[in-house]
């Protein structure tokens, strides 16, 4: 390994500052007894905290995101895997076209799906729907489950799976041991990103939900249009403190090279 | 009866023939090798015996029953990777049970047929280890065992020493004829290294653009090569144009005015033909007492023996001896090629162009 210089090291310093600087500064926000976004420099409170507890909607919104975000994820890799299999290996009408189709949403706006959502649920009568609201966001989550599944194949020595035909495995059982436990880092960094880009997803959702369906992001817009005041970053520490949870517990189970890049 | 049979079989990929009408017929127990040149289509050819392409002509039988359409799966033959292509998820004892598992076969034997495949490639002590965490050399053994503990009627082996150096090639050579002749198991192993072609084969399949072109025990393949081609990829050679001569009873080769005495078959008079000799048939004599006068023009020492290039009326010939321990003619000396002209080969240079 070359050792960095010393303009490489101010330079990886700073945007490493650059990137961490905003998330330390609104944990540290969150901890205020002030009425207003300051840093804490009269005390510490966790009066904040006690706030977001105190408004159900916050936790009801949290638990929906939650699921939203879990069964999308799930149901786009179930989506993805075979349509990465079918784009990978076989040639057929509509290759080209299914390939487009599955990664568009990634060059369609947020903002442009969500009013054609709403038109759409509108003509259905489906407004409001939980179950409209995980198929928006299958749509948006999809391309990015695709291209992991994908790329993870494409690295794939398909002799292991020849071999194992050869030793009496029928196509599915040979998919089911060999194929897809040698891609599931690719498939558990899809579900990964997935689920982190639907739990942040705002600019469709505030569109396509209802009332009884509100995600935390659009809760918090909604909240911050009205008023600014610490709770916002209350909650962001939260959110901040479970994803952080989250990667730990993965790292230290599975380990996150091993998920994410798949090294042995 | 032959075991496995393979009648006229080809495979077009698009336009691209790979494999041109192959006809083979291989007995029970013989260990046969496909031998050429990358793209020759001896992989392709192993992978139709094994099921994963499909022949767009021809048919495959073994045993009898017609395994042409056949899935690979329901064909139960043992075939080894290049790769080697072990599961990167299982252990070592998992990998081998696979087939087994496959199978349905009960637990207790399928631990016993492990325990017994892994000693016949002397792995005991690593059923529990992960493939990633062994060597070259014994994952290879460890595919060779997982091909071999669903006792297949036919051993695919595809360049199965290629991704090994040069020392652990030659001990897996010899491991795997060990093996095979343990074991009984009729072998087809891919190769394009002539030496391993040679050293471990009961007879040797040559293929070039797609085509079979001589099917020969490893002997009369070295010293009756049916073309030019043959006799340079199989062991090293000394090619050497020229025309071919008659007058009665004596024949010869004529390179620029030099007539070399040999003899050939049906071939007429003034035909283009190429003479081959083997480095090892030529003697190294005082000069002016040969057949062939020259002067060594470098000498390189391999151990056992000494490689010699001798600048001759007719070209540049490779002369190999073995090592007696004394010192043999310095570069620049004086020398007389002589060699008993049956180990002269002719061939006409219409079979090379073919």
């Amino acid at each position: 390994m070359q050792k960095n210089g010393p303009v490489a090291l101010i330079f990886h310093t700073l945007v490493l500052a650059f990137v961490l600087a905003p998330l330390v500064i609104i944990c540290l926000v969150a901890f205020t007894p002030e009425n207003t976004l300051s840093l804490p420099t009269t005390g510490l409170s966790l009066r904040w905290f006690k706030a977001v507890f105190a408004h159900p909607d916050f936790v009801t919104s949290f638990w929906n995101s939650i699921w939203l975000a879990t069964l999308s994820a799930t149901l786009a890799i179930a989506l993805a895997v075979p349509a990465g299999l079918a784009i990978s290996r076989y040639t057929f009408p509509g290759r080209d076209f299914m390939n487009a189709l599955f990664l568009s949403p990634l060059i369609i706006p947020h903002l442009v799906l969500g009013v054609a959502f709403l038109r759409l649920f509108a003509l259905l009568g489906a407004t409001g729907s939980f179950a409209w609201l995980v198929a928006t966001h299958i749509i948006v989550v999809t391309p990015y489950v695709l291209r992991l599944v994908l790329a993870a194949l494409s690295g794939l020595d398909r002799s292991a799976e020849q071999a194992a035909r050869t030793l009496g495995a029928g196509e599915w059982t040979a998919f089911r041991r060999i194929t897809a436990p040698m891609i599931l880092p690719g498939i558990t960094g899809g579900w990964l990103l997935a689920f982190i880009n639907s739990f942040d997803e705002l600019t469709m959702s505030i569109f396509v939900t209802s009332p009884a369906t509100v995600t935390l992001p659009v809760r918090m817009y909604m909240y911050a249009t009205e008023s600014i005041d610490p709770m916002m970053a209350a909650v962001s520490t939260l959110m901040i403190a479970i994803t952080a949870i989250a990667m730990l517990v993965l790292d230290r189970a599975f380990g996150l090279d091993r998920i994410l890049v798949g090294q042995r | 009866m032959a075991f496995l049979t393979l009648e006229g079989v080809s495979k077009e990929f698009g336009t691209f023939t790979a494999v041109r009408d192959v006809d083979l017929k291989i007995d029970k127990g013989e260990f046969v090798s496909l031998l050429g040149p990358s793209g020759c289509g001896k992989t392709t050819t192993l992978q139709m015996i094994a099921g994963l392409v499909e022949p767009t002509q021809g048919r495959i039988s073994l045993d009898g029953r017609d395994i042409t359409h056949e899935k690979p799966n329901r064909r139960g033959l043992g075939v080894v990777f290049q790769s080697y292509a072990l599961f990167p998820h299982m252990t070592v004892a998992q990998n081998v049970a696979f087939g087994l598992e496959m199978r349905r076969v009960p637990q207790a034997e399928r631990t016993k047929r492990v325990r017994e495949a892994l000693s016949l490639v002397q792995l005991s002590s690593f059923a529990d280890r992960y493939p990633r965490q062994l060597s070259g050399g014994q994952r290879q053994r460890v595919a060779i065992a997982r091909a071999l503990v669903i006792a297949p009627p036919v051993l695919l082996l595809d360049e199965p020493l290629s991704n090994l150096d040069a020392k652990l090639r030659e001990e897996m050579q010899f491991e795997l004829r060990r093996i095979q002749r343990k074991v009984g198991t009729t072998t087809i192993m891919v190769t394009h290294d002539q030496a391993e072609a040679l050293s471990i084969s009961d007879r040797v399949v040559v293929m070039e653009g797609g085509c079979m072109t001589q099917v020969d025990a490893p002997y009369r393949l070295y010293e009756q090569p049916s073309n030019a081609f043959i006799s340079s990829f199989v062991g090293k050679t000394n090619l050497l144009a020229g025309t071919w001569r008659r007058n009665g009873a004596s024949s010869a080769v004529d390179i620029g005015g030099v007539l070399l005495e040999a003899t050939a078959k049906d071939i007429p008079a003034a035909t283009p033909v190429t003479l081959s000799i083997r480095p090892e048939k030529i003697l190294l004599r005082e000069a002016g007492t040969g057949r062939l006068d020259g002067r060594i023009a470098s000498r390189f020492f391999l151990g056992s023996q000494w490689l010699f290039t001798v600048d001759t009326p007719v070209g540049i010939v490779t002369v190999s001896a073995p090592n007696q321990g004394g010192e043999p003619p310095e570069e620049g000396s004086a020398v007389g090629l002589d060699w008993s002209p049956a180990n002269l080969r002719v061939i006409a240079d219409t079979a090379v162009a073919a």
